[in-house]
């Protein structure tokens, strides 16, 4: 099992962002669908969600609301605010960017060789 | 940034809800994670384990997430603030002494830097401020005069630099049609004046330039205080006409509510102030008023001004010969209270060292405490708190005091500013005083900057180690650790060497204060009373008239039943020295282009020296003979001149029969001086005792004041001799006072500077004393063990308080050696507020140093004489 600091600084929040950007989820539906969606090559520490969740509460990207489940359980569920889809647009064409110019250097490198 | 702020604030302002719903979620979490597990067939069990396993530790990210909600620290110091209260709930007396402590200083110090800023820093109260200049006649460092009628219409018509330029004159008004006749404080202004300051009238208009000429109908501006009193409230007051002087003046304005001060000179009115043309250089006794135009430097307006003095001076040559005289500007507010900044920084020095002290005195009440607490630091430090959250800790406890103070010092200085008026009458711009977010701003820096100052000593001893280096069992043994008593100690003897330089300052001023009071005022002040006296030009035109009057206000006084002696004179010690004149001497010319000399000058009566108690030492008293017929005909003029003046100006000669030139005037007649008479302090008590006395009728002048001689206390005869002059004229307003009332005020200024220092000053002197009691016993205390020991191995109780004496009074003579040194640069900064003693005067040095030793020693004694009376094997069995 992989620790969140493992990520690359900023990640999980790409992440997090990603998988509400489909749904409203609560902190445990945030987990399994970051493991699910990964298919399981990031398996994250589900506790570190929180912090990550209560950092972007502040910044404004994500807001909650409690609600109740469909087995009339009361969660807390998360969504993104307009702030935090421009966020994940924004961050998604960076982390392209990045990709594609560390994958350029990984290819040098490879030719060379 | 507003999703932060609400959610920072929900973290705090529900921090129990906010706590209970995180407990919420990460419980539903792990529900969800155990059914899921169960779904996919683990059984309870195993599924209970790896959502644990999976969630990570859960109190790990409970404090991590709420790490993340941006108030952790707050609520820390919140913590830790209430815990500090809890402490010191604990412990009242300690938390009273250093509170009371603190606040007395911090309040001290906000009210005196609240009025320094009021009279000293802030901006005058008129637009543009800092271009305001009054104008003076300047003869020579350090000698300012007043202008003239000549130089205010040369400046007027001549300068360059000024927007607006005007002169006013400060004087006394008799105010009649309202009932009795009234002394009112005036200030004559013209147009120019208002004009420079950009005073906007409540209602009606300011003296305009058409009101100036002496042609024009004469005007008055009144304060609202006087528009209420006199004029029936502002609404009703234009138009209306007041009597000033026997002149019908009409109201034309009225000065906004509270508005008593114009340019530094209180007054109730301002008339219009029409100058006729001069025939002569002077009179002075005017003070010109001007507003630099924009741009233009002091330096540039100093040239413009010394220009035009030079280009007047050929014209008046004849009565005026200071060639080296020039007008010259200096900025208005400095002219205002330059006087008092001296007495304020000396205030403001004196409440530093207090607060200084002040501090000292609570560090080491913290630091005692700290080490007494040793005992419950070391096992919070062995539970598991780091050494940063133990100072922190501690610095929490001292800022929850010293912010206490800070708030009680506070309301302190909200009283202390309310006794500004007590204590400095005085005081330029008093008005301006007062309470506001400055003073809080004060306050509040000084309560935090003494609340870290505080703490370094204890924070140090517990980063350091060496409050926590004693196991929590063995506290007892040791003494706090060596280098917190040497801490403890240095803060101690800093105490005295704060307290020396104020304890010196205040016996000085003392020291002054009671030689003043016994300084030969040269009269008996004890059986005189003084009427003060002015002749309105309505009803007494320049001519017989006003002589007249004098002659019969004199032998009015005199036929009334219990007075002795009755003259007039334009002086009134012990600090009005009615005129000052200039003149040379035949005999002893001054060199071409130098100043000639200046002296106090007043005309007066025979009976004035007869009435005061003046003797004449020397040649002959004023006689009728002196002033019969004109200066053409008559005999020369005469002149009585006192010892001092004698010696001055004739030292080894015999000064009577010399001959002087009056006033510049080269081509009157010489005066003759015709005897000596004693010394009387007209410039204050801490003046010199230079006169010169010519006869009233020589200079004929219109304001005088009547003194009168009774037998015994004067109070019985001050009624009948009013009731006497009121038969003389019931138009005059009079008043009569005791000469030794006028003494009495004289000596109050000075007094109440020296109470208040000296005040300051026994603080600071108590508060030493006090540091270095508590620091000896706390010594005793802890050492009762070593103590004990030496006494079974047989030291005397004598050598034990000894011993303990002599440990305290070195930090003691430290100190006040150190403070003796600091003493050294306070005085070039008291000579100019001592009377006849010097700043270094070794009887007041030597005298300051025994008290302070003494009161030490008592203060080290009462500790050592416990320590005498200690049972060895108690204290050593007690373990």
């Amino acid at each position: 099992m992989t620790d969140a600091a493992d990520l690359l600084p900023g990640t999980l929040e790409l992440l997090v962002l990603k998988a509400l950007s489909l749904e409203p989820m609560h902190g445990w539906g945030i987990g399994q669908r970051i493991d699910q969606l990964s298919g399981d090559v990031f398996k994250v520490q589900q506790g570190s969600l929180y912090p990550a969740l209560q950092r972007m509460l502040r910044k404004g990207s994500i807001r909650a609301e409690w609600r109740t489940t469909e087995h009339s359980r009361h969660a807390r569920y998360y969504m993104l605010t307009a702030k935090g889809e421009r966020q994940l647009e924004a961050e998604t064409a960076n982390w392209q960017r990045t990709a594609a110019a560390v994958n350029g250097i990984l290819r040098v490198r490879m030719a060379e060789r | 940034m507003i999703a932060d702020v609400l959610e920072r604030l929900r973290a705090l302002l529900f921090r129990r809800r906010w706590n209970r719903d995180l407990d919420d979620e990460v419980q539903f979490h792990l529900e969800q994670d155990v059914a899921a597990r169960i779904r996919a067939g683990a059984d309870p069990a195993t599924a209970r384990r790896e959502a644990r396993l999976a969630f990570g530790g859960v109190d790990h990210y409970k404090e991590a997430t709420r790490d993340a909600n941006g108030v952790r620290a707050l609520e820390d110091t919140l913590a830790d603030t209430r815990f500090a209260l809890r402490a010191l709930r604990r412990n009242p007396a300690f938390a009273a002494t250093a509170v009371g402590v603190l606040a007395l200083a911090i309040g001290a110090a906000a009210a005196v830097f609240t009025v320094i800023h009021a009279v000293l820093i802030a901006q005058l109260p008129y637009p543009h401020a800092d271009q305001l200049v009054r104008v003076y006649q300047y003869f020579g460092t350090p000698f300012l005069g007043t202008i003239s009628v000549v130089d205010h219409e040369a400046i007027r018509d001549q300068q360059k630099t000024m927007d607006a330029f005007g002169t006013a004159r400060w004087g006394v008004a008799t105010l009649t049609g309202s009932g009795q006749p009234e002394a009112i404080p005036v200030v004559r202004v013209t147009s120019g004046v208002f004009q420079a300051l950009g005073t906007t009238p409540a209602a009606g208009r300011l003296i305009e330039p058409g009101d100036d000429p002496v042609s024009a109908p004469p005007v008055v501006v009144v304060s609202d205080a006087f528009a209420m009193k006199y004029l029936g409230g502002k609404a009703t007051a234009v138009g209306r006409s007041v009597t000033l002087d026997g002149k019908s003046h009409t109201v034309i304005g009225v000065l906004p509510p509270g508005v008593v001060e114009i340019a530094g000179m209180r007054s109730v009115a301002w008339p219009v102030l029409q100058m006729a043309t001069p025939t002569r250089r002077g009179p002075f006794g005017y003070r010109g008023i001007g507003r630099l135009k924009e741009g233009v430097t002091l330096d540039a307006a100093v040239r413009d001004l010394a220009g035009i003095s030079e280009r007047i001076y050929p014209l008046w040559e004849s009565g005026f010969r200071d060639k080296n005289a020039r007008l010259r500007p200096y900025p208005l507010r400095e002219s205002i209270v330059g006087r008092s900044t001296g007495q304020l920084s000396l205030f403001a020095g004196a409440v530093v060292l207090v607060l200084l002290v002040a501090i000292a005195n609570v560090a080491t009440l913290v630091l005692v405490r700290a080490a007494a607490r040793q005992h419950e630091l070391s096992v919070r430090a062995t539970l598991g708190a780091s050494r940063p959250r133990l100072a922190r800790l501690v610095v929490a406890e001292s800022l929850v005091l010293t912010v206490a103070a800070g708030v009680v010092g506070f309301v302190v200085a909200a009283l202390g500013l309310k006794l500004v008026g007590v204590i400095a009458p005085e005081l330029p711009r008093a008005r301006e005083i007062a309470l506001n977010g400055g003073t809080a701003l004060v306050a509040a820096a000084l309560a935090i900057i003494s609340g870290l100052l505080v703490s370094i000593s204890p924070v140090a001893a517990v980063l350091g180690g060496t409050i926590l280096t004693d196991s929590p069992t063995d506290t007892r043994r040791s003494g706090g650790g060596r280098r917190t008593g040497l801490v403890r100690g240095l803060l101690v003897a800093s105490e005295f060497a704060l307290a020396v330089p104020l304890l010196l300052a205040a016996a000085l001023l003392a020291n002054s204060f009671l030689r003043l009071q016994r300084v030969p005022l040269g009269y008996d002040a004890e059986s005189s009373f003084e009427v003060r006296l002015g002749l309105p030009s309505q009803r007494y035109p320049d001519g017989p008239a006003v002589p007249a009057f004098w002659r019969r206000a004199i032998q009015a006084a005199l036929e009334t039943p219990g007075v002795e002696a009755a003259g007039l004179s334009t002086a009134a010690p012990p600090d009005n020295q009615g005129d000052v004149n200039n003149f040379n001497l035949v005999a002893h010319p001054v060199p071409p282009g130098g100043n000639e000399h200046v002296s106090p000058w007043a005309p007066a009566t025979p009976g004035y020296f007869t009435a005061l108690g003046i003797p004449l030492l020397d040649g002959r008293m004023f006689n009728a003979g002196d002033t019969v017929g004109d200066s053409l005909t008559g005999p020369p003029p005469v002149a009585l001149v006192s010892r001092s003046w004698a010696a001055r100006y004739f030292p080894g000669e015999q000064a009577i029969g010399q001959q002087m030139i009056e006033g510049g005037c080269y081509e009157c007649p010489r005066t003759i001086i015709i005897g000596i008479v004693g010394d009387v302090k007209y410039q204050g008590l801490d003046g010199g005792g230079d006169g010169v006395y010519v006869p009233l009728e020589q200079a004929n002048p219109r304001e005088a004041t009547l003194f009168v001689r009774t037998r015994g206390a004067p109070a019985g005869f001050v009624q009948p001799v009013l009731q006497a002059l009121r038969r003389l004229d019931p138009d005059l307003p009079l008043t009569g006072v005791p000469l030794r009332d006028q003494v009495k005020n004289a000596l109050a200024d000075p007094g109440r500077w020296t109470a208040v220092l000296t005040a300051f000053a026994a603080v600071a002197l108590a508060l030493s004393a006090l540091g270095i009691f508590g620091l000896m016993s706390y010594v005793v205390r802890r050492q009762r063990r070593e103590i004990g020991v030496r006494m079974a191995l047989g030291a005397e109780p004598r050598q034990v308080t000894g011993m303990i004496v002599a440990r305290g009074m070195r930090f003691v003579l430290t100190g006040t050696v150190v403070g003796l040194g600091l003493a050294m640069l306070e005085g070039r900064w008291l000579s100019a507020l001592l009377y006849d003693v010097t700043p270094r005067d070794p009887f007041t040095t030597a005298a300051v140093a025994v008290l302070l030793l003494v009161s030490a020693l008592v203060a080290c004694l009462l500790p050592g004489i416990r320590a005498a009376r200690i049972r060895p094997m108690e204290a050593i069995v007690a373990e």
